[in-house]
């Protein structure tokens, strides 16, 4: 079976990281990722199937494996060699459409009892990831028992699997699970919230500002959105945001609009006051400090965007008593924030159709040239790009 | 032997022909390319054969003894007693004097302000007066730096007053330094400067560049505070105003005078003196600019390719610095005292009679070349809102009767029109440039959107009194300059612009002058009647 | 061997008259040697050179009031008080062009032209030329007028020598007289701060700052004499210290009140007098170790 495979191999490790320093998602060629023809994955447990991948997105956290760049912290909690491929549509056997849940949580585990938050329904919370039959891997696409979308075929747990309405076709469907992401992060925005700042417009980004404008629930009066790229700047602007700016215009349009004070003698260093919630949808060291500038004291920071290891004066989160969240996966929406009450992924569903974000899909590759998409996948902004994904329907092998 | 004529401390005077007056070239195919300001640099040009060009006259002389002279206008002023009686011992004396916004470019050491300044405070020192205060009048502009007001006052005066704090900048946003006097039969509030409302004589020294200057403008706008202001600085104003340099046909002036009658009638005595000055603007070795290119010499044509590959090597920061360091040469050609509109009327005259320009019928195509500098970015970067306003608000209404170009026409603009913006000076500029035009360019919308959030953004008020930072609603101004213009022309071009920050202001940006012109022919058509105006130095233009 | 006549000078014989020796020095030194070409360029260079480098280490001067020659042709007269003889190359160093190099200056001829070498010196560095202190001879005088309606402009100090106390003298009518004989301008001209770096009678040097404060020019009006003329010169000298002490719209208040200080101090003598000068002086008792040093 045809598969992108990521296996352990310290030269090409150092190759990758070589590579993606030259420029971002170079990684993929002489890197840890090969086209290998590879057994089906199998899980020998009750409630496992097969799912044939119709769309396999890549996101951000698939290219910073690539370039060899994303933290150690993943290295317990994934299990060489894995195919990657966590942003799923794809076929199950009796024909039925599905996208992939990717958490790996205590059911897919054979846990049972299930810990108290899969109880809870926060399986992206889950206290057993690296344990019961599986090998570690937090989610489908970084563990290597269940194999990953960007192949012929993998396995999933039936838990996993959230079924497509006819009327959403592939493209959409693909965005469910990214969109889901976004959701988690705009979820802890609290009620009653008014300025809200979104820093980065790719995939994660724009769905963010989508969730701000769509989600059922109190919604943030304002949204200001951070933009580097014409193309998204359009797109955030259609999607909702109420003002759009570059990145370095961000501190003054927040200052504007929330009408606040600014240290700095007409540039601005900091605000005094500031957002009441800003998301950070990249995750750099410069993002970070931004957001720390900008969001206003007793104010709170979610980090959607992955940071990775980062070097941040934390001095502004101590005196202004900031809160800094994190937004990983979904379960359920139970903060006071927007949606609140619902699981994530039935709000993605929803999210989907009525902000009609399929639209982000930008291009699709086959297999066969993945070094192309991923290297089109890291410049998705600056190519006028948002979602670059695996096509899998036409693959050969798959409709033999 | 008798006793020599004795030597008088004299300025130096060009001695020999007199000025020659302004006048327009018609381009045929022997006329030599046409200089163009362009910001910090210069561009020649061809203009097509059969365009007109409008050059400015000579400087007419200057006053051979300006202390003198100053001394005679206090002493003989019109319409009023001769400033001494005025002086006593125990009143409230406050001198207010215009801003750095005057003159361009600033003048050579000694300025007026300071000769007239001293000469004041010479007869209130006779006089016994205590009590004196020093104003710059700087309404909603940017609070001059200590070295601009040494600049402007001079040491002496700066180091007897500012120390004691009787020398300041008028501060528009102090709730607790303004007076409301009264209001116009139109219901527009005066408020002014609680110090000059409660003077027993506030004398105002003008330095009247352009024709707009002085008047009940000087007291009415420059020590006002933005709820005065706004009747007169908005969007119905201007578009009525036709031109703001003619003040016959200004609804700006038609409201200052209101306003000035008011403040008389609430009693405020102005001692009003204003100062003309010639149009002797670019000291050597930049003195080419102000001759006929056809008279430049060996030596100014190699000043010009000299300056001009010189700056084609400098980065911005260096030509702004080389060119704001431009001190001009020009010099008092008259001064009068006394009572406003009587001394208005007399340097209004004497500002005509420099400027004035006669030229018959208009063009469907305007070109200029903008300079370096406007009157709010002096020691500071000319914004592409600056650009806009120098070129659409002050270039475009240097006009008597009718514009030089006709309604509908096309402007072409000349200038870099980078995206840059003095943090410090003009921190709400960037704002409205980020924020308001990238949303709309139309000053009816802007106005009525957007002006009250800057006009009384904290911030903004905040750096405007402690920092020296124009206002924040002071962009919205410079916007509404434009508004007339905007409302007459069929379009703008900027040649040699910054592309995106042309788009943002709405015009078109073109990157040669012959690719400009081709694009205005789709607005005015085939083969327009084209006029450059062949400024700075300045000049004003009598249409008929 | 080579001892006497032709070696050494002969003798005069007895009864022969001897003819009286030709006087080339005090106020009869021809100075115009020095307002030739090669000596205005050494001068120039010696000025812009070594003097001005010693001046601005020795009184890093403040110069004030040049705005109010801004624009002015030549020539003028220039009249400064005068406490020190770091006094006429601070002058030559502060004044401004077009007069700095076009030059010249009144000097004693007693004392300066009393023998050949500094006679020679002071002309070449300082462009000075002899006047007497105690009278104005005719002689001197001419030469100034000469000089003024030659285009030289001219410093003078009317005190008519350095101060012996601290505290200035009377004008001498010098400056007024040829003000009024030429029509030149005179500029009043106040020098602060030298009396403490190199007073009369110093022996070593203390560096220390100084202020120079220019005046308007003033014009002898009609009706002036040279006496009444030299008072308003004072007198707008003392205005000039008095604004340089303390700002000039308190100097123009007192000068309107007529309560402007005195530079030539109380009518006292003494103690008294020297008391009167308080911290002026600047004359402070050298700091000495007492404590032995073991």
């Amino acid at each position: 079976m045809k598969a992108l495979r990521f296996e352990r191999s310290l030269p090409r490790f150092a190759a990758a990281r070589v590579a993606g320093a030259l420029a971002p998602g170079r990684g993929a060629r002489p890197g840890p990722l090969r086209l290998a023809d590879i057994d089906p994955p199998f899980v020998d447990a009750p409630g496992w199937v097969r799912v044939r991948p119709r769309l396999a997105g890549i996101c951000g956290s698939d290219l910073a494996t690539v370039d060899a760049t994303s933290s150690r912290w993943f290295e317990p909690v994934v299990s060489f060699p894995f195919v990657p491929g966590h942003e799923v549509v794809g076929d199950l056997d009796d024909g039925t459409r599905v996208v992939l849940q990717p958490v790996l949580g205590c059911a897919a585990r054979g846990i049972d009892p299930p810990c108290d938050r899969c109880a809870g329904g926060q399986v992206g919370q889950c206290l057993n990831i690296t344990f019961g039959h599986l090998e570690p891997g937090l989610q489908t696409g970084y563990c290597t028992d269940t194999g990953g979308g960007w192949s012929i075929a993998l396995t999933a747990h039936h838990s996993q699997l959230h079924r497509v309405p006819d009327d959403l076709d592939d493209e959409a469907a693909v965005l469910v699970e990214p969109t889901a992401c976004a959701i988690r992060g705009a979820g802890k925005v609290p009620a009653g919230a008014g300025v809200v700042a979104v820093i980065g417009a790719g995939t994660l980004g724009l769905a963010t500002i989508a969730a701000l404008r769509h989600l059922p629930g109190e919604l943030p009066t304002t949204v200001v959105a951070a933009a580097k790229h014409p193309e998204q700047r359009s797109f955030a602007r259609s999607l909702g945001a109420d003002l759009v700016v570059e990145p370095d215009e961000l501190a003054r349009a927040v200052r504007r609009t929330t009408g606040s004070m600014a240290v700095g003698d007409g540039s601005i260093d900091r605000l005094a006051g500031g957002a009441d919630v800003t998301i950070d949808c990249v995750g750099s060291e410069a993002t970070l400090a931004q957001a720390l500038a900008v969001t206003a004291p007793g104010g709170r920071i979610v980090l959607v965007g992955m940071p990775g290891q980062v070097d941040v004066d934390l001095t502004p989160l101590w005196q202004r008593e900031l809160e800094l969240v994190g937004a990983y996966a979904y379960g359920t929406e139970r903060h006071d924030g927007p949606g609140a009450g619902r699981p994530t992924f039935e709000l993605a569903f929803d999210l989907v159709r009525a902000a009609g974000l399929g639209r982000l899909l930008s291009a699709t590759y086959p297999l066969d040239r993945y070094a192309d998409a991923i290297a089109h996948a890291a410049e998705a902004g600056r190519r006028g790009a948002v979602k670059i994904a695996f096509d899998l329907r036409n693959e050969r092998e798959r409709n033999r | 032997m008798s006793p020599p004529a004795p030597r008088r401390p004299g300025h130096e005077v060009v001695q020999g022909r007199a000025p020659r007056p302004g006048f327009v070239l018609e381009v045929d195919r022997s006329t030599p390319s046409t200089l163009f300001h362009h910001g910090e640099g210069f561009r020649l040009e061809r203009l097509p054969v059969g365009s007109r060009i409008v050059y400015p006259s000579e400087a007419v002389p200057v006053l051979r003894h300006p202390e003198e002279a100053i001394r005679q206008a206090l002493l003989q002023p019109v319409g009023q007693d001769p400033l001494p009686a005025q002086l006593f011992p125990g009143m409230k004396l406050t001198i207010a004097f215009d801003d750095v916004s005057l003159p361009l470019p600033k003048m050579r050491r000694p300025d007026i302000r300071q000769r007239v300044i001293e000469a004041v405070l010479d007869l209130a020192a006779e006089a016994g007066v205590d009590d004196v205060h020093l104003i710059a009048a700087l309404a909603l502009h940017r609070r001059m730096t200590e070295a601009e007001l040494r600049h402007a006052v001079g040491d002496r005066v700066y180091d007897a007053f500012a120390p004691h704090g009787l020398l300041y900048n008028h501060d528009a946003e102090d709730p607790d330094n303004l007076t409301l006097v009264g209001h116009t039969e139109l219901g527009e509030e005066v408020e002014i400067n609680k110090r000059a409302a409660e003077s027993d004589l506030l004398v105002y020294v003008n330095i009247n560049l352009v024709s707009m200057d002085g008047g009940h403008k000087s007291t009415a706008t420059g020590l006002s505070s933005y709820r005065s202001l706004r009747h007169h600085h908005n969007v119905k104003t201007m578009q009525h105003s036709r031109s703001f340099m003619d003040q016959h046909r200004s609804e700006l002036h038609s409201s200052n005078w209101r306003m000035g009658k008011v403040l008389r009638d609430a009693g405020l005595k102005v001692f009003q003196i204003e100062t003309t000055l010639n149009n002797d603007t670019f000291p050597k070795p930049f003195d080419f600019l102000q001759k006929r290119e056809w008279e430049w010499s060996a030596r100014d044509r190699m000043a010009f390719v000299a300056a001009t590959s010189g700056l084609d090597r400098m980065s911005n920061r260096m030509k702004r610095n080389l060119f704001q360091s431009i001190e001009a040469p020009h010099d008092m050609t008259g001064v009068v005292a006394g009572e406003i509109e009587a001394v208005h009327a007399i340097t209004t005259a004497k500002v005509f009679e420099q400027q004035l320009v006669p030229v018959s019928g208009q063009a469907d195509v305007v070109t200029m070349g903008l300079p370096y500098i406007s009157p709010y970015n002096v020691h500071s970067i000319m914004n592409p809102i600056l650009v806009a306003c120098l070129g659409l608000g002050y270039f475009f209404n240097m006009y008597r009767g009718k514009p030089l170009v006709r309604e509908g026409g096309v402007v072409i603009l000349s200038h870099p029109t980078p995206w840059e913006f003095h943090p410090v000076h003009h921190p709400s500029y960037i704002d409205f440039f980020e924020q308001v035009l990238a949303d709309t360019t139309d000053p009816v919308e802007i106005e009525k959107r957007y002006e009250a959030s800057f006009a009384e953004d904290e911030w903004y008020r905040h750096l405007y009194r402690t920092s020296y930072a124009y206002h924040g609603v002071h962009p919205f101004y410079m916007w509404y300059w434009c508004a007339h213009a905007l409302q007459h022309v069929g379009a703008v071009i900027i040649v040699g612009g910054d592309p995106r920050a042309v788009r943002r202001l709405g015009f078109r940006p073109a990157s040669t002058l012959p690719d400009a012109l081709e694009m205005a022919e789709d607005t005015v058509g085939r083969d327009p009647s084209i006029t450059h105006t062949h400024a700075p130095p300045l000049y004003m233009a009598d249409v008929s | 061997m080579l001892r006497g006549f032709p070696f050494a000078a002969p003798n005069v014989p007895e009864g022969v008259e001897v003819l009286p020796r030709k006087v080339r020095r005090g106020a009869a030194y021809d100075s115009s040697w020095a307002r030739e070409q090669p000596a205005r360029y050494a001068r120039f260079f010696i000025v812009e050179g070594p003097m001005r480098a010693a001046v601005s280490t020795l009184a890093s001067p403040t110069r004030k009031g040049l705005d109010r020659l801004a624009g002015l042709r030549g020539p003028l007269i220039f009249a400064a008080n005068h406490h020190s003889h770091l006094d006429a190359p601070l002058m030559l160093t502060s004044i401004p062009q077009p007069f700095r190099h076009r030059m010249v200056v009144a000097a004693a001829a007693d004392y300066f032209f009393g023998n050949q070498v500094t006679a020679a010196l002071s002309a070449l560095a300082m462009g000075a030329f002899p006047i007497e202190r105690s009278r104005v001879s005719r002689g001197s005088a001419e030469q100034a007028a000469e000089l003024l309606e030659e285009d030289w402009s001219l410093l003078i100090f009317p005190e008519g020598g350095r101060s012996p106390d601290g505290w200035g003298q009377g004008h001498r009518g010098g400056a007024a007289f040829l003000s009024l004989r030429t029509g030149v301008p005179v500029v009043p001209v106040h020098l602060a701060g030298t009396d403490r770096i190199y007073p009369r009678g110093a022996t070593r040097l203390r560096p220390g700052s100084t202020t120079v404060t220019f005046g308007h020019p003033l014009q002898p009006a009609e009706g002036d004499d040279a006496r009444r003329l030299a008072v308003k010169i004072e007198a707008a000298v003392a205005t000039l210290a008095d604004e340089s002490a303390t700002d000039w719209w308190g100097a123009r208040r007192r000068a309107a009140a007529g309560t402007t200080p005195s530079l030539t101090g109380p009518g006292t003598t003494g103690w008294r007098r020297t008391w009167a000068l308080g911290d002026r002086s600047g004359r402070t008792r050298p700091a000495r170790r007492t404590w032995p040093e073991l």
